[in-house]
């Protein structure tokens, strides 16, 4: 099955709807200004951020704003925008949404309340946003880091694939706060000046705002693009730097060429990551020469747009759909010299391009993730990868609550003491692990490494082999109210880098990639409970496409001193690949096909009473919840 | 020297989130860095000069400089001996 991008929309500083973004970029228009003071940050910053005023003017509905926070706005903006150009109705059941952002209503985050803003979880912004739309299906939310935009539009189009949904409309969006700025600043990586992607002279990236949006659909017309393939892969190497070697995004690169079918001869461009941060930019030189895509031209858009975080995937791959159809590839603006260790054709200019056929674009962030995708004009296109049904298996289950972690039915581990710290240290040491970076985590990380432990036993894989996709309600909260804390209490400049690289959430998949050197597919869902149908469909056709034999699947959350952890290691027998041993456990067991997908938002259902839901998490460390 | 060296063994502890490790298990001369040693890493550098400002009221804007100040406790002692403000 061919998916397409069918309607797109670009919000951003530089303009309103694509069509004003393609021509600030036609004209080296840059959204990145020096901003003396700002409500975003204690000391002067460059980054591209819109004025209140400009939202308010274009958002054309006019009570838009004292209902919905600006990031909300900002996405309902987008989707709106696409709604416009088709006749998709969200109100039908066969029409899904996608949602990708790092930090949502980051401003919205308040460690001194007794209870935090129910719009804070990203479900519960999405929900609203969805309500707004009388939408028939409840968002989806990826949050996968700086990668989540990609992640996004690879989960819509597989979820289209695995026959969820007829279409979807993937949104990507984030908001800059305080939070996000002072973090950035404690890693050193903003750069005072705009930034100069894979130039000799680049020091730090600019952050950036704003909200994109795409449809899509098997649909076809002569404006469609082909979203031909997609993957994502993991360092397995640190959580905030980026790999040395660019082995592990030249896999996702890779991987999302075979699936697209195409060859390192057919591709017209590359647009990168390009944050201009020294090894981010390092590291994508060596990932394009592992590809073999050393001789196509290399673009960044940063310097026009910024770093928008969980939007820059879905922005930057909607221009490189209109690029492909204007058959130019817009200039890396104010690029002067090389500064690779692995040259790259990078241009200040915009280029013209008389073979314009297909594209890769490529994004990586923090927790060591890695994504790709390829588009393609559908003229060109060569047919699709076949692959089979994966057929899954349950090789083993853990389960981690109350002082107590059970591999399937059998208690494992125990602890006397109800306090969280010494239980989860215990249970550490009882693994007889002896890495000491597992006290430097933050909670949610020791909770989820510590669970790999117990449920990776034994097993043996390749990296490439092994995939994560896990979820929660509350995302990276308890980490986030720590961060929150120490800005607000001693100003942004007391950020801690150790503090801020845990707030967020797939961070803990990156810490157990790292240990278990599991390099497959890795994504972090936020629902609101552990339903498990769309999720489920989704991680059948990932495991198909990326040729996944195994996959760490489930429920991973806490948040102060309650914490759950669900998760599965699933086994697809229809693996194809050096199979070697099987592993025999006593708790293997048959996976319960995906049920049909779910057609009417509603309440999920607890699934026992070892159910725990996200709204229940949220409020339980206080009294009440304020839905505003 | 001896005296600073010591309140920084602690400090990094305490900071860096080094338990299981006791002051008396931290060589002064030792590379803090890289394989071996405490094995910290570019986070770690990140903290250490926050650790700097906070408590020592010394600026490191560039991490890079880092590289040689921060080789081991000794060194980062010496170091703030020498930029410490009077």
């Amino acid at each position: 099955m061919k998916i397409y991008i069918n309607a797109d929309s670009i919000v951003t500083p530089i303009g309103f709807g694509t069509q004003e973004n393609l021509a600030a970029l036609c004209s080296y228009r840059s959204g990145l200004t020096n901003h003396t003071t700002s409500d975003v940050s204690d000391t002067p910053i460059v980054m591209s951020e819109f004025h209140d005023h400009s939202i308010r003017l274009e958002s054309k509905i006019l009570d838009l704003e004292s209902q919905y926070t600006k990031f909300e706005r900002l996405v309902i903006m987008a989707i709106t925008d696409i709604l416009d150009q088709t006749h998709i109705d969200l109100e039908d059941k066969t029409v899904g949404i996608v949602i990708s952002t790092t930090k949502g209503n980051s401003v919205l985050i308040d460690h001194t309340a007794e209870s935090q803003d129910g719009r804070v979880s990203l479900w519960k912004t999405s929900d609203r946003i969805g309500r707004y739309f009388g939408a028939a299906n409840r968002p989806i939310i990826v949050s996968n880091a700086c990668i989540s935009g990609l992640s996004a539009m690879i989960v819509g189009k597989r979820l289209i694939e695995a026959g969820v949904y007829e279409s979807v409309i993937v949104a990507g969006c984030d908001v800059l706060t305080h939070f996000i700025t002072s973090g950035f600043k404690s890693f050193k990586s903003l750069s005072a000046k705009r930034c100069v992607p894979f130039d000799a002279r680049r020091d730090g990236l600019n952050l950036g705002e704003g909200a994109g949006a795409v449809l899509l659909s098997p649909n076809y017309d002569e404006n469609s693009i082909l979203l031909a393939g997609g993957a994502i892969s993991n360092d397995a190497n640190h959580i905030s730097g980026p790999s040395r070697t660019g082995y592990e995004l030249n896999l996702a690169i890779r991987g999302a060429m075979r699936e697209a079918g195409v060859e390192p001869a057919d591709i017209s461009f590359v647009n990168t990551h390009g944050t201009a941060t020294v090894y981010n930019d390092e590291m994508e030189s060596k990932a394009v020469t592992l590809a073999e895509l050393q001789n196509c031209p290399v673009q960044s858009l940063k310097p026009y747009f910024g770093h928008t975080l969980g939007a820059s995937g879905i922005i930057e791959a909607i221009v490189c759909a209109h690029e492909l159809r204007m058959g130019t590839v817009f200039g890396t603006f104010g690029y002067e010299r090389p500064g690779t260790p692995m040259p790259l054709k990078v241009s200040a200019e915009h280029q013209r391009i008389r073979k314009m056929r297909h594209c890769v674009k490529t994004a990586s962030g923090f927790g060591g993730c890695n994504a790709a995708i390829v588009l393609s004009l559908p003229q060109y296109a060569k047919p699709e990868l076949e692959t089979q049904p994966a057929q899954l298996r349950s090789i083993r289950s853990i389960s981690v609550f109350n002082s107590q972690i059970k591999v399937g039915k059998r208690i494992v581990f125990s602890s006397k003491s109800t306090e969280y710290g010494t239980f989860i240290r215990e249970a550490f040491k009882k693994l007889g692990d002896e890495n000491l970076k597992f006290y430097k985590m933050d909670n949610l990380c020791k909770l989820g490494y510590v669970a790999a432990g117990y449920l990776l036993n034994n097993v043996e894989f390749k990296p490439e082999e092994m995939g994560i996709i896990v979820m929660n309600a509350v995302g990276s909260l308890d980490t986030d109210l720590d961060h929150e804390r120490i800005i607000s209490e001693q100003g942004d400049a007391m950020a801690s880098p150790s503090v801020f690289v845990y707030t967020l959430p797939n961070v803990v998949v990156g810490e157990i990639c790292i240990r278990y050197k599991i390099k497959g597919e890795n994504t972090f869902f936020i629902r609101e409970g552990h339903e498990s149908e769309v999720t489920m469909k989704y991680i059948e056709k990932a495991m198909e496409r990326q040729n996944l034999r195994y996959c760490i699947t489930g429920w991973l959350e806490l948040i102060g001193s309650r914490y759950r952890v669900n998760l599965n290691l699933l086994e697809n027998t229809g693996f194809k690949g050096d199979k070697g041993d099987t592993i025999e456990t006593a708790e293997a067991a048959e996976v319960e096909k995906p049920r049909k997908p779910r057609r009417k938002p509603t309440k999920p259902k607890a699934a026992g009473n070892e159910q725990v839901d996200g709204e229940d998490f949220l409020t339980t460390e206080s009294t009440k919840n304020t839905e505003k | 020297m001896e005296e600073l060296i010591e309140k920084l063994k602690g400090e990094l502890i305490a900071e860096l989130n080094l338990e299981e490790v006791t002051p008396a298990d931290i060589d002064a001369e030792a590379p803090l860095f890289g394989d071996g040693g405490l094995g910290l890493d570019s986070i770690d550098a990140l903290e250490i000069i926050l650790i700097l400002e906070r408590n020592y009221g010394i600026k490191i804007e560039n991490p890079a400089q880092g590289k040689e100040i921060f080789y081991s406790v000794k060194t980062l002692a010496e170091y703030i001996t020498a930029n410490q403000k009077k």
